[in-house]
């Protein structure tokens, strides 16, 4: 059992009457609204909490790759994760993930996923990821072309960090005359992958038939998350062997306070802010991005997405978010972590505009209070938070 | 009222295509919009009063498959380059609205002696500089037909689109933007190529706009009417993209009387 912080890095300064006045925090949301000097103390503030993220004794940190958004201005996830490999010394290094068919060639990724797993001695977990819909308008990439696209890319990547090179690789999309990434990555035969999914069938069957890890990211309601993984794990057996917890993760946000009273006080109106203006006008499946009947299938399950939650009630009930008191979120935690069988919970501390002192605070109770307890209920290893990999 | 007309399927190399053929006359190629109009429809019938209108799915759309040998609407052309072999069809008038304008403009090219004319209906496959194209791959149904139509609470929306994502067409619905947007996302709905090739369409063409169209603006029309060496250019007043569901009777009365002069 792994707990790991992860950050989206959203940008919180939208006009109140955002909803009004703009159709959506992606792709088309004006550029207008960015203010880069706050984003000078954003930027540093956030990546000041994944490091505290160490010291509260996090196992590993997550961040994420997003464009022309709002939602996550981290375009770049590499640049922040070298950054968090220098000054982090023991927490493993999610990037989940890079979406491959917007790297040209792929073996880009295969070099800085390379060069971050160099830096951090081993600490790296290389998470790769079809892109969100709203990139394939970002980058006007034929989304009739994605999943064709990841595939090469991801087997192309993999065997650029597994076999000697220089080699010919002559795929569909890419046509390279040399293959031959330098360097190669620290953890052999490579860094442990993550492969992120918004519940698409090809996906699931996909992970589990190359046994990868599957991360439930995208906000649904518990039913939504636990059909999935439930689908993953059979998708594991047909492949002819049981699935690890640890292939499979959960995207939560959390918020811990003094009471639960204080806590959805505290934290109420930055969920909504998150729900309401940063999740916006999200176009989920472009045309062809996955198959019709996937895209029908989960286009119904959009009644149970966190984008259509409208108060507490149902934010409680359907488990879009753990808030409360240290002993609420545990007991809670626990029950969805042994439901939904899962070995890695992937936290969200900060969301919206919740501030740098709550998220701090955030943290802190989870650390002391919630993620000892859960350890220990749950069988994990209990982490040296003194130890370090690098030196 | 409703002209006999039958579907059935062509072999085509390993591919199977569906076609609908229907009416009496000299024939008609009839190349579908992206909205995918492959069932019979008021104006299908209209026309076939005058032709024997061949009505294919292209591949992709509808129960026609191969969308994997797509990859620009140049494929879809050669495509057209042997089904046309395989139906013995040759100098025949072609037909075709918005993303089968472009298909038509691209078999023209390609192989001039089996377009006799072209009729070309909002026809996609050209930017014009100061001229922009508005989004298609929107999801809000809503905000489709308000772009679509020029009046987007017309009876006439239900034929041509679902209403919503529970209406019973809505996989084929989701099939046919696949398919469009395989040709049609980068370069959006064109091809920077075309332009050039233009001089080479030398047979009698047609266009037909709607003077609201707003996905595909008239400026496009008149560009093909300068270019083209052989074009002459009809506005409708009070008519969007969907000039063929909105305007049926005139579209069909233009068509008619520009392939039997």
């Amino acid at each position: 059992m792994k707990f790991f912080a992860f950050h989206l890095m959203p940008f919180d300064k939208l006009p109140d009457d955002f909803e009004e006045k703009y159709e959506t925090a992606w792709t088309w949301v004006p550029n207008s609204l960015y203010d880069p000097i706050h984003g000078h103390s954003l930027y540093n503030r956030y990546l000041d909490e994944l490091i505290y993220a160490e010291e509260v004794g996090f196992d590993g940190v997550c961040i994420n790759e997003h464009h022309q958004s709002a939602y996550g201005h981290m375009p770049s996830p590499n640049l922040m994760a070298s950054i968090l490999a220098r000054q982090t010394k023991r927490v493993k290094i999610a990037v989940i993930g890079n979406a491959l068919p917007f790297y040209d060639p792929p073996t880009r990724v295969a070099e800085e996923f390379a060069m971050i797993d160099v830096i951090s001695g081993g600490r790296l977990i290389a998470g790769m990821v079809v892109g969100g819909g709203p990139e394939y308008n970002s980058f006007s990439m034929n989304p009739t072309y994605a999943r064709s696209k990841y595939q090469e890319a991801l087997d192309l990547i993999v065997r650029a960090w597994t076999e000697p090179g220089p080699f010919e690789h002559y795929g569909e999309h890419w046509k390279l005359k040399y293959v031959n990434p330098w360097p190669t990555p620290y953890q052999q035969p490579h860094p442990p992958i993550w492969i992120p999914g918004a519940g698409s069938k090809e996906t699931i069957d996909f992970v589990a038939e190359r046994r990868y890890s599957y991360m439930g990211i995208p906000y649904f309601h518990k039913s939504f998350f636990k059909k999935n993984f439930d689908m993953f794990r059979d998708a594991c057996d047909k492949n002819g062997y049981t699935a690890d917890p640890e292939q499979t993760g959960w995207l939560v946000p959390i918020y811990v306070a003094e009471t639960d009273e204080q806590a959805w006080a505290e934290y109420e109106k930055h969920l909504f802010f998150f729900i309401n203006k940063l999740l916006k006008g999200l176009v989920v499946f472009p045309p062809g991005y996955t198959s019709a009947k996937s895209i029908a299938r989960i286009g119904s399950a959009l009644k149970q997405f966190l984008g259509n939650v409208k108060n507490r009630e149902q934010v409680e009930e359907g488990g879009y978010a753990m808030v409360g008191s240290p002993e609420t979120v545990r007991q809670k935690m626990k029950d969805y972590i042994q439901d939904l069988g899962v070995g890695n919970v992937l936290g969200l501390f900060q969301i919206g505009t919740l501030p740098a002192d709550l998220t701090k605070k955030n943290m802190t109770l989870f650390g002391e209070q919630v993620l000892p307890y859960l350890r220990k209920e749950l069988g994990a290893d209990v982490v040296d938070a003194s130890a370090a990999t690098s030196t | 009222m409703t002209v006999p007309h039958e579907t059935s399927f062509v072999k085509l190399g390993n591919k199977s295509i569906q076609l609908t053929v229907g009416g009496e006359g000299p024939p008609l190629l009839y190349l579908h919009s992206a909205g995918g109009e492959t069932e019979w429809t008021r104006f299908h019938d209209l026309l076939a009063q005058s032709f024997t209108v061949y009505l294919p799915a292209h591949p992709g759309f509808d129960n026609s498959d191969g969308l994997n040998e797509i990859h620009s609407a140049a494929d879809y052309a050669w495509h057209y380059v042997d089904l046309m072999r395989e139906l013995k069809l040759e100098n025949v008038p072609v037909v075709g609205f918005s993303l089968g304008g472009w298909i038509g403009m691209e078999l023209a090219v390609l192989r001039p002696g089996l377009v006799s004319k072209l009729v070309l209906v909002n026809s996609a496959g050209i930017r014009v500089e100061g001229v922009p194209m508005a989004e298609l791959f929107i999801d809000e149904l809503d905000k489709l037909r308000a772009l679509l139509f020029f009046d987007p609470n017309s009876p006439y929306v239900e034929e041509a689109m679902p209403l919503s994502f529970e209406d019973s067409r809505i996989l084929l619905w989701l099939k046919a933007r696949e398919a469009t947007a395989r040709v049609g996302w980068n370069p959006y709905l064109h091809n920077p190529n075309l332009p050039k090739h233009l001089f080479r369409i030398e047979c009698p063409v047609k266009l037909l706009w709607g003077r609201n169209d707003q996905l595909l603006p008239l400026g496009i029309g008149e560009f093909l009417e300068k270019e083209l060496p052989n074009a002459s250019l009809q506005i409708f007043e009070e008519t969007g993209h969907m000039l063929p569901f909105e305007r049926a009777e005139d579209f069909v009365a233009a068509t008619k009387a520009f392939i039997v002069e």
